[in-house]
């Protein structure tokens, strides 16, 4: 009675029906199709949801059929549902949905309206596949499918220069990661003889040694491949990139469900990761430093869709840590409250730009807020929950990851440090996106100001109903020492996840008084930003005039903000564009990814002189073969 | 002596057919020149048909005839269907293409069919004569073939290459035919085998010495490094519906030689000779892909490509067990069809002109959505993404020689694979993200497709997609056919 | 018979050479045509009579006439063109198949060459049968089948040859 095909197959049918019918049947047509082929899925996933809890083990399989079987070699075509898919399932299609009915509204206007849709639809169906495969070959088809999609998605502007190069570096940095996921599904193949997950993970603690070389080596490598999916450094530099794709876009893929792929296969694989302690070491350290390094410049931006992809990087490797620490539950925690409010987040500032006429310079925006109410009001929440102020979703799995990282015997107070102090500027930059682009002076040209208006309910409803999610989404798992509410995350994974070994539960004053700490940094992170950016002129012009007119500036008002920018915004902003983004994002990662390419193009150019179209030559190499070859055989 | 009787042409009858097939094409280009030349693509078309059907009703026969030299086993109608359909699927390309190029000759048909029918000999046949005689009649006609477009220079110094480096490999087959004989006593593969197990057998010269120039002219028929310099300049020189052929069918038969004479019995498991073919798989997956990237003209890139991929195939054929052989043959059809449907694109006008370079493929989201479609799918099954038939083949290939523990090699092979997509990309990209400038004169609308090539391609992206959802059946049936083999 | 045999591999070998050196594309063909009658002549000395007619009929008869009438028909002047001259590419082309000759003559040499079983017909039964009538008789049965395949062969061959001489592209 399961029928979990179904949720794929609704995705793919919209793909199909939109992708060679939509043209000719029409908009309205491609209108009904796309959402409500998502829409179903959810609620066939919300079906097997609730057949998966109560099934035994709470695991749901389907096998369509026998894939392919040469030898001892034999993959199925089969589905599972299980704790963590069942999850997924539910953000991907719930989300997924909400996401469609928004870009009717968004996308409107544009040519290739059909097109836009089928894409959409079709990186549903591999993202649905991904989830549901029960073998590293499934996922892997749902892997490459999304990159894939992601990558058609990106340049759907394609006419831009920008988008195209966008969706390149996009595809190229991902097959980066592939190529670790490749070997590391091969040495997988090699040690265990199959390729089936729930075989992986039961077998992984008889078949490897703990902290031997090969299951290091095997983890690296999927880490690698999480690292190019899910963004982190050092391959993280595509998705600030991505942005050149239509909002709900980012929305979908590079906020809520693609980018949290690697974070499903590491938890996915949480039993063989645990018996890795070097990578586990290793995803904390990268999560960490994504976390900062990605917090840090997103301080400084000024577009809008680049603040928001910066602190999904960010959140990201807040995810990361939370699972090199061993606290996946947390982490997956993180994944689904992230999915609810940076969605929102995304939607909302795609209703700004949508307003503003494509406009997404929040220096040419400014006290937005009586024009677009709804979309204020749903993006404070969004910040609100994103921030971390107590009883906000994101206050919830923020906190327990910080907690986990703290206090994990994998974690330390260093992790805790970084992931606090990324937690206040996330607070920070998150507050002066809605400054500037809400409060404050209007800053918009008189041209677009006329035209300013709320987007069409089919934008707005969305916005409420993730807004919705993101204020009450976190009471699913409420830390124990509040309280207040079981903790149904843990309760919802029990026994899904790997153990970390000799868990030691902290003090609970321990955890209160972290927890105060950063709620009082977010706080005060939030009051900075009131300060700097709420006021008429916000720092960034004020730095401008500062320049030009130091004299004629007011002493007292501006001695702070001097100190301001000198100790801190200055400094920070050097650092944040010179160092972090122009030289090590933009020059040395992308060189040493696009590296390959360059070396193969420098030894082609020495084989081309050989290839010189003549006859003589070529029976000479074919001759020099022969004698080669015979030297071998008879040697 | 025991005299042939007619039951000895059973495993004949496809190979009969097309000959008919032929007949009736020469005879109705002679004696009805005003047809239509739809006409004979069509005869051609139903001649390819009736000896698939024929091949279908001989699996499972287990056919012998000619003193047991010539056999319809399962591996031989395998391959032999294959050739059929890109010979199908090659005439589907070719009537727009003739007419565009002002090609008239109605023998182009003709000498589509007889390639055909050598191939077909060769992969039948256990006697290395009638594989040679088989190899030269595919050959001659693919010289001519590829020469065909008289006027063009390009197409003349093609076939010139081509014909006489062939001829020089022949050289080199013959030698290595006799020696083999010379050292065996035999030329009927069989015999060859027995006398080869012998202990000690395969450490006489002779022996040694046959082999190893048996395969270096087989080497040069499936184009492996370093006897492929030839490729590029033929492939890119000759008609492109021939090149489609050539890179498909003629490799395929190319391979299928390879396994029948080189893999099935010659106990080739020594170190020796898996080095040997170690060495010519990396090379030849590493200078197709290097060299790929570096062209600007899309045939050109695609003919390194199939350089690259003939490297592949190399891959299994060092494993050489069982199911690595069953590999070769699912990445053979494979490689086949997705390789036909990329040059069969290329067969298409836009903007009034066949399209070359990279910067020709712009446009064609708007203007010829459907081709650019069908592109982008054969490019995402030559690199090898899930759901093609080129993901399913690489995974077939590697894991087989993952079983025997051949690690490095998978890992050469599949950063190679990761090398190639830079490429293939490119393609991609010029197709959708590239609006491209117009030509003066050029009429701007989505123009038709010619219908016989659209049928082609649209049939060629369903296989592919079936062998990357369903690659079962192929799977089973080339695991049955190399179970034939042994 | 031993005599004879080194004494025509010699002037074959010479001859051989001489299409290579001479300047004179007619003097080339011309020893050309010697090397294959020296060659025939090896052939009789190895029972082997019909091949070496058929030697001497088809290489020395008809392929060589055309040669000579193609040669004479687009005959140059300048016949410097045609001398072999050594220049670097050259020089490694004589490098490398003197190379590939010495690997095949080392294997000869080996003292663990062994030679097959010789087979139903040993030289006694060809002298007793006569090759001629044993090759008539091998064709029809045993051999029947490539023989036959070789007339599509030579079909193939025909229709290229009308695609090259046809006078108009219709």
């Amino acid at each position: 009675m399961s029928q979990i095909w179904l949720v794929p197959a609704f995705p793919l049918l919209g793909f199909l029906l939109n992708g060679f019918f939509g043209k000719f049947f029409g908009k309205r047509f491609v209108t009904i199709i796309a959402p409500a082929a998502v829409g179903f899925a959810f609620l066939q996933s919300l079906v097997l949801f609730f057949e998966m809890r109560a099934a035994d083990g709470h695991r749901l399989v389907e096998t369509l059929y026998t894939w392919m079987a040469t030898g001892s070699f034999q993959v199925d075509v089969a589905f599972q549902v299980d704790q963590l898919s069942g999850l997924y399932l539910l953000i991907i299609t719930g989300v997924g949905f909400l996401i469609h009915v928004y870009s009717i509204g968004y996308m409107g206007a544009e040519a290739g309206y059909y097109r836009y849709f089928a894409f959409l639809n079709l990186f549903i169906f591999f993202m649905l596949v991904l989830v549901l495969g029960d073998s590293f070959l499934l996922m892997f088809v749902g892997w490459e499918g999304v990159g894939l999609c992601s990558y058609l998605l990106i340049g759907y502007y394609f006419e831009k220069h920008s988008a195209a190069e966008a969706c390149k570096k996009a595809f190229l940095f991902n097959r980066v990661g592939d190529f670790g996921v490749l070997s590391a599904v091969m040495l997988i193949f090699v040690t265990f003889g199959t390729l089936n997950f729930n075989i992986v993970n039961a077998e992984a603690a008889t078949q490897l040694e703990s902290g031997g070389i090969l299951v290091t080596v095997i983890t690296l490598f999927l880490f690698l491949g999480a690292t190019g999916k899910s963004a982190q450094i050092p391959l993280y530099v595509w998705l600030p990139d991505a942005m050149e794709g239509p909002t709900p876009v980012s929305a979908l893929i590079h906020a809520a469900t693609m980018v949290t792929a690697g974070l499903y296969m590491v938890a996915r694989l949480s039993h063989l990761f645990v018996l890795a302690p070097f990578t586990m070491n290793m995803i904390a350290v990268i999560g960490a430093a994504t976390a900062l390094l990605a917090a840090s410049i997103a301080l400084t931006q000024t577009d809008i869709k680049r603040v928001l992809a910066y602190s999904t990087v960010s959140q990201l490797g807040y995810m990361f840590l939370a699972l090199g620490v061993g606290a996946f539950t947390a982490g997956i925690f993180h994944v689904m409250t992230h999915a609810f409010f940076k969605a929102l987040l995304f939607l909302g500032s795609g209703s700004v730009i949508h307003a503003m006429h494509h406009e997404q310079d929040m220096l040419r925006m400014g006290a937005l807020r009586k024009k677009l109410p709804v979309t204020y009001l749903t993006m404070l929440m969004g910040t609100l929950a994103i921030a971390g102020i107590p009883f906000f979703s994101g206050f919830f799995s923020k906190d327990e990851i910080l907690w986990k990282a703290f206090s994990s015997p994998l974690g330390g107070g260093g992790f805790w440090l970084i992931a606090f102090v990324t937690a206040g500027m996330t607070s920070f930059y998150m507050f002066r996106l809605i400054y500037l682009t809400f409060h404050g002076e209007s800053r918009v040209d008189s041209h677009t100001a006329e035209h300013l208006h709320e987007s069409p309910a089919v934008m707005t409803v969305p916005l409420v109903i993730l807004a919705v999610l993101s204020v009450f989404g976190g009471f699913f798992g409420v830390p124990h020492v509040l309280n207040f509410l079981p903790n149904g995350m843990e309760l919802y994974f029990k026994g899904f996840f790997a153990q970390v070994p000799e868990t030691t539960p902290g003090s609970a004053a321990a955890e209160i008084g972290l927890m105060v700490a950063s709620v009082l940094l977010a706080v005060i992170a939030w009051s900075l930003a009131h300060r700097y950016y709420s006021t008429s002129l916000d720092a960034v012009t004020a730095l401008r005039n500062r320049l030009q007119t130091t004299y004629r500036l007011s002493l007292n008002k501006w001695y702070v903000d001097e100190l301001y920018n000198a100790v801190i915004v200055q400094p920070g902003k050097l650092f944040s564009t010179f160092v972090l983004w122009k030289l090590i994002d933009q020059n040395i990662i992308d060189r040493l990814v696009l590296l390959p390419g360059n070396v193969a193009r420098g030894v082609g150019s020495g084989l081309r002189l050989a290839q010189n179209g003549v006859l003589q030559s070529y029976a000479l190499i074919f001759s020099l073969g022969a004698m080669l070859i015979l030297g071998f055989v008879l040697l | 002596m025991a005299f042939v009787t007619t039951t000895d042409l059973i495993p004949l009858i496809p190979e009969l057919i097309l000959l008919g097939a032929a007949f009736v094409v020469l005879l109705l280009d002679l004696f009805a020149p005003g047809s239509q030349r739809t006409t004979l693509a069509v005869t051609t078309i139903v001649g390819f048909v009736i000896a698939l059907v024929a091949e279908i009703q001989l699996l499972d026969s287990g056919a012998t005839g000619f003193y047991g030299t010539i056999v319809a086993d399962g591996f031989s109608i395998l391959f032999e269907s294959l050739y059929l359909v890109i010979g199908i699927l090659t005439v589907l390309l070719s009537l727009h293409y003739l007419d565009d190029h002002g090609i008239g000759f109605g023998e182009y048909y003709v000498l589509l069919i007889t390639a055909v029918v050598g191939m077909m000999f060769m992969t039948s046949s256990l006697e290395l004569l009638v594989i040679f005689i088989g190899l030269e009649i595919m050959s001659i006609s693919s010289y001519i073939l590829v020469g065909i477009r008289r006027r063009v220079p390009e197409s003349n110094e093609a076939a010139l290459k081509y014909l006489l480096l062939g001829a020089f490999s022949t050289g080199f087959l013959l030698y290595g035919i006799s020696l083999l004989y010379g050292a065996t006593g035999s030329i009927r593969i069989p015999e060859i085998v027995v006398a080869l197990q012998e202990p000690g057998a395969l450490n006489n010269p002779l022996a040694i010495i046959g082999v190893a120039l048996i395969i270096i002219a087989m080497g040069f028929k499936v184009a492996v490094v370093p006897f492929h310099m030839w490729t590029p300049d033929v492939y890119s020189g000759a008609p492109t519906p021939v090149t489609a052929f050539l890179s498909a069918a003629a490799k395929a038969a190319g391979f299928a030689m390879f396994v029948r004479v080189l893999l099935t019995g010659i106990p080739l498991e020594a170190e020796l000779w898996k080095d040997l073919f170690w060495a010519i798989a990396v090379l030849t997956m590493t200078v197709g892909n290097v060299m790929a990237l570096m062209q600007n003209s899309v045939k050109r890139m695609l003919a390194y490509s199939s350089v690259a991929h003939a490297g592949y195939i190399m891959v299994a054929v060092v494993v050489g067990t069982p199911a690595a052989l069953s590999s070769v043959i699912f990445y053979s059809c494979a490689y086949a069809v997705m390789g036909t449907g990329a040059f069969g694109i290329l067969t298409v006008r836009h903007f009034g002109k066949t399209p070359d370079s990279y910067d020709d493929l712009a446009g064609y989201a708007r203007y010829k959505p459907c081709l650019a479609f069908l592109m982008s799918v054969f490019m995402l099954s030559l690199i090898g993404l899930p759901l093609t038939g080129g993901f399913i083949g690489k995974l077939q290939i590697f894991q087989a020689a993952l079983e025997e523990g051949w690690v490095w090699l998978t890992v050469i092979g599949l950063l190679n694979s990761a090398l190639s997509v830079y490429y293939y990309l490119r393609v991609v990209v010029c197709l959708y993200m590239r609006e491209g400038s117009v030509p003066d004169g050029a009429v701007l609308e989505v123009a038709e497709s010619p219908g016989f090539a659209l049928t082609g391609l649209v049939g060629a992206a369903s296989v592919v997609v079936y062998l990357g959802v369903f690659p079962q059946t192929l799977l089973e049936l080339a695991a049955s056919s190399v179970s034939t083999l042994f | 018979m031993i005599v004879f045999f080194y004494l025509f591999a010699l002037i074959s070998l010479i001859l051989a050479l001489g299409v290579l050196v001479f300047k004179n594309p007619i003097h080339s063909a011309l020893s050309l045509v010697g090397t294959f009658f020296c060659l025939a002549a090896i052939y009789v000395m190895l029972n082997a009579e019909f091949v070496a007619v058929i030697q001497v009929l088809v290489y020395a008869g008809a392929i060589m006439v055309l040669f000579l009438f193609v040669l004479m028909l687009l005959s140059t002047k300048d016949n410097d063109q045609y001398a072999l001259k050594l220049n670097v590419s050259r020089g490694l082309a004589v490098a490398i198949t003197g190379v590939l000759m010495i690997q095949v003559l080392t294997a000869f040499m080996d003292p663990t060459l062994r030679f097959g079983e010789p087979g139903a017909y040993p030289v006694e039964r060809i002298q007793e049968i006569g090759s001629i009538a044993l090759i008539g008789q091998l064709l029809f049965t045993e051999f029947v089948l490539p023989f036959e395949v070789i007339s599509i062969l030579l079909l193939v061959a025909v229709i290229g040859a009308v695609i090259i001489a046809k006078r108009r592209v219709p």
